[in-house]
């Protein structure tokens, strides 16, 4: 019948009516309802902040690092330290929404993790303030304070890990900037304008020339290449492919080995030791110490460059004294200290140590955890020799501890500014100690500083690990 | 016995939705009442004693029954939620409309003079709109409700039923509406009674116009094109009254400002937020704020929408019960505009195919137009969801409406096929 078909049709329009309905709502909801539900004006969001009690953020000895006060029925975010704990726990603001910690653990601060949904289904009444969980962190507050001291007002980073267990004891960058919430509204405009970039979490988001400290991975090369116990001649200068480099003012130290030039960080050995080990073994063990890797972290972490396609000899060269193009984050050149004390291992970074229930409950803890071995334990052994050669006699004599054995390396890197004949130097330390049983590894950079690694932080570095180990 | 608890009987689902909503919503509603799980067993019992009935008395299709119930189970579901009270008077709306959906069904197969009552549609159609501009009053932004004794209720409900027995009354025969015993010719009749189809249309949606009934008009539009398109016997007839719509709908855009402003949110929604848009956002906030499988009845906000057990009653189950109730919910509808066209293939008479064609179509569209609106796949216009939106004159309309198609569904329906298929 021909209406019958008319029919049909008309089922067939209906059905693609409802199917279209179908088709976008599901579009939506993949591709868009992030951003909507994001929107400032859905009250939803803030509803459950409102009925919340957010979880407290404590250290590793139950000092309190952030919690909520009620303001006038308001919920409201304090951090009773102010700005030293800016890069790390971040801000959980109404108007500039959340960063770090606040962000990345949030769900849990505001109990809306699987588990307290689950158990609290049948026991809170909807009259009384939710309560979120707290964050237990591996920092020692002591020792943040201390580096946050050291730094003072120059801008940089300080990172401090256990080499054995991957956690994080101090984390300061500077610049840094006041979380609670009335100073984030005073200081946003200006911040947000300012060039020294205060939002910037330097420890681990900010990338800088590692200088001289790259020459502990170039030596871990060398050894597994079997050039410890070679010696070269240093004449103070050397060129190659037409390019002069030269050791730090100039210094021939004549013929020495491979201790002895980490130890003195001859530019001159190490050019050399970079264009014999060629362009396969440096890129080989640079992709080793996770550069052009993500870390997973408990907050973002800017992966480490190595970029070269093709490299000439005095690319070789310049990579083998840190310098060239690469970039590192401190929190990384923790890791690869920390590696090495850890007899080739890193253990993985972390921030948070347990979560802990309103009633005292630990519902979720983090153990240490193997991230990578980068080299075997002998290779590391001997860096772990050499890098105290360092201390003893070479350039990081200011950070030797009086009965403690200290390894470490110092770095002052060259960089975009330097370039312009201006004094501008980044200063880097990295060590740990004790040497034979590494308890505290630690990475420090201090930007544009003018000043070598082993004159400014080699001490702040000495100070941390000092203060660290009489503490324990 | 064993076949009470088996999966293969569709009205099992059915109870178990029931079953698990209210005890979720006993859970997660505090305090703790008793009534919640007292009223869902009362909601199921209604739903068995109405299966069993139709079952029983030989009713002819049991599946538009049974879908029906599920729309009807999950709106007063998200009512009771929203609110105890309205989702006990949405019960006894339900239970008045079942009631006359029985009764519908009988009178409709008892009196069989249905076809030749053309001119009441038109009076009582027109009467209703003249009384709703005189007594309107404006309840929830709209002119378009009439309060008697303290209830209030819709015309416009009732004058969407009468608009399509005045469709199948006209194409049943489309020469001898009118003008039966005159003296003209039959081509001229045939012209007088198509100008008369038109302008009942067209007084409809004239009427609709003065209550800014926008997404009323839309549905009546197209239910108009779509009945013309499979009754019609005059294919340039139909070519005009498409192409009509264009200079309208232009007309309607550009000089009134109720039209265009719609349009206008629909497009940006986000640029007026705190106003004109403050409707849709807020739904689409709802919709998307629960994800895949909702946040738990009861643990939503659906509460900040506005008008959300009527027009953003969608919006509520997406929140709580998640985008694949949605999902389900427009599945559930399509499965009803399936099954109502079945039966439209198989009955024999012109006028209840006409009827049941245009019930159908009406049904499926409403939902189209509303549902698209909430999710702002098209223009919002505010229109109630069928059997799901809360409103008495909406759930008995629509009771009358499956009545109508039920009753007809047995009249003329040839059980040849043993009726096991996708229905459910």
């Amino acid at each position: 019948m021909k209406e019958n078909k008319k029919i049909i049709h008309v089922l067939i329009v209906i059905c693609f009516l409802f199917f279209s309905l179908v088709g976008y709502l599901t579009y939506v909801q993949v591709f868009k309802s992030k951003e909507i539900v994001k929107n400032s004006y859905n009250r939803r969001q803030f509803q459950v902040e409102e009925n919340t009690v957010r979880g407290k953020i404590l250290d590793r000895n139950g000092v309190i690092l952030a919690y909520n006060e009620e303001n006038g029925g308001e919920q409201q975010r304090k951090y009773p330290y102010n700005s030293l704990y800016s890069h790390v726990i971040g801000y959980n603001s109404k108007v500039y929404g959340k960063s770090l910690l606040e962000s990345s653990y949030n769900s849990y601060l505001l109990g809306l993790d699987e588990y307290t949904k689950v158990f609290s289904l049948f026991k809170s009444s909807n009259q009384d303030k939710k309560e979120g969980n707290s964050l237990l962190l591996t920092i020692d507050h002591e020792l943040q304070k201390l580096s946050h001291e050291l730094l003072e007002n120059r801008n940089g980073a300080i990172v401090a890990m256990n080499p054995k267990t991957g956690e994080i004891l101090a984390l300061v960058s500077k610049p840094d900037f006041d979380t609670n919430e009335e100073m984030l509204a005073n200081n946003w405009k200006a911040m947000v304008e300012s060039q020294s970039a205060p939002f910037l979490p330097r420890a681990t988001q900010g990338l800088y020339t590692p200088g001289s400290t790259f020459k502990v991975v170039i030596a871990a090369a060398a050894i597994e290449s079997g050039m410890d116990d070679q010696k070269f001649n240093d004449k103070g200068v050397i060129t190659i492919d037409g390019k002069e480099i030269s050791n730090s003012g100039k210094k021939a130290y004549g013929e020495i080995d491979l201790k002895k030039a980490l130890a003195v960080s001859s530019n001159v050995v190490f050019a050399q030791l970079g264009v014999k080990l060629g362009q396969e073994k440096l890129q080989e063990i640079s992709e080793r110490f996770c550069f052009e890797t993500d870390i997973s972290f408990d907050i973002p972490v800017s992966k480490s460059q190595f970029q070269y396609e093709k490299m000439e000899q005095n690319d070789m060269a310049a990579v083998a004294i840190g310098q060239g193009k690469i970039l590192v984050s401190p929190l990384h050149m923790a890791m690869i200290t920390s590696g090495i004390a850890n007899n080739g291992v890193i253990m993985k970074p972390f921030l948070v140590s347990s979560i802990v229930s309103p009633n005292g409950k630990e519902i979720k803890s983090f153990k240490k955890e193997e991230f990578k071995k980068i080299m075997e334990p002998d290779v590391a052994i001997k860096i772990n020799k050499m890098m105290q050669e360092v201390v003893n006699s070479g350039t990081g004599k200011k950070a030797a501890i009086a009965g403690i054995k200290v390894a470490g390396k110092t770095g002052t890197a060259e960089n975009e500014l330097t370039h312009q004949k201006k004094d501008k130097e980044h200063a880097w330390f990295i060590g740990f100690a004790p040497a034979e049983n590494p308890q505290i590894a630690v990475a420090i950079v201090l930007e544009y500083s003018g000043s070598s690694g082993g004159t400014i932080a080699a001490p702040i570095a000495k100070k941390i690990m000092e203060k660290y180990l009489k503490e324990k | 016995m064993f076949e009470i608890f088996t999966y293969r009987k569709p009205i099992n689902y059915v109870i178990m939705l029931n079953l698990l909503a209210y005890l979720i919503m006993f859970c997660n509603l505090k305090p703790y009442n008793v009534e919640t799980l007292a009223f869902g067993i009362g909601i199921i019992v209604m739903i068995c004693i109405t299966y069993f009935i139709i079952l029983k008395s030989n009713f002819g299709d049991e599946y538009l029954f049974l879908i029906v119930c599920m729309l009807i189970s999950l709106g007063i579901i998200m009512i009771y939620r929203l609110d105890n009270n309205t989702g006990i008077k949405q019960a006894i709306w339900t239970a008045i409309g079942i009631v006359l959906f029985f009764v519908t069904c009988m009178i409709f197969r008892l009196i069989k003079i249905w076809d030749s009552l053309a001119v009441c549609y038109m009076v009582t159609s027109v009467f209703l709109y003249l009384i709703t501009l005189l007594l309107g009053r404006n309840i929830n932004g709209a002119t378009n409700w009439i309060v008697i004794g303290g209830q209030s209720f819709q015309p416009l409900e009732i004058s969407k039923i009468l608009y399509i027995l005045f469709l199948a009354c006209y194409f049943k025969n489309p020469d001898q509406l009118f003008f039966r015993s005159s003296k003209y010719d039959e081509a001229k009749r045939i012209y007088l009674n198509k100008f008369i189809l038109v302008l009942f249309t067209f007084i409809n949606i004239f009427f609709l116009m003065l209550q800014k009934e926008w997404g009323s008009i839309l549905l009546f539009f197209l239910v108009y094109i779509i009945v013309l398109y499979v009754f019609g016997k005059d294919r340039i007839f139909f070519l005009c009254n498409i192409l009509m719509t264009i200079p309208v709908a232009l007309f309607g855009y550009h000089f009134v400002y109720h039209i265009r402003v719609r349009i206008d949110t629909w497009l940006n929604p986000w640029k007026d937020i705190a106003g004109k848009g403050y409707q849709i956002t807020q739904s689409l906030f709802a919709i998307y704020s629960g994800g895949y499988f909702g946040t738990g009845l009861g643990l939503g906000r659906p509460d900040m929408v506005p008008a959300v057990n009527t027009d953003f009653i969608f919006s509520a189950i997406c929140e709580e019960m998640g985008i694949l109730t949605g999902v389900a919910v427009i599945l559930l509808y399509m499965l009803l505009a399936y099954r109502g066209l079945k039966v439209v293939m198989k009955v024999k008479s012109k006028f209840n195919q006409v009827l049941g064609l245009g019930i159908t179509t009406m049904l499926g569209l409403q939902t189209f137009i509303i549902i698209g609106g909430v999710i702002k796949l098209i223009p919002l216009t505010g229109i109630t969801l069928p059997y799901i939106s809360y409103g008495g004159s909406s759930l008995i309309s629509s009771f009358i409406i499956l009545g109508i198609l039920q009753a007809i569904s047995k009249e003329d329906y040839i059980d040849s096929d043993g009726e096991i298929d996708e229905g459910e």
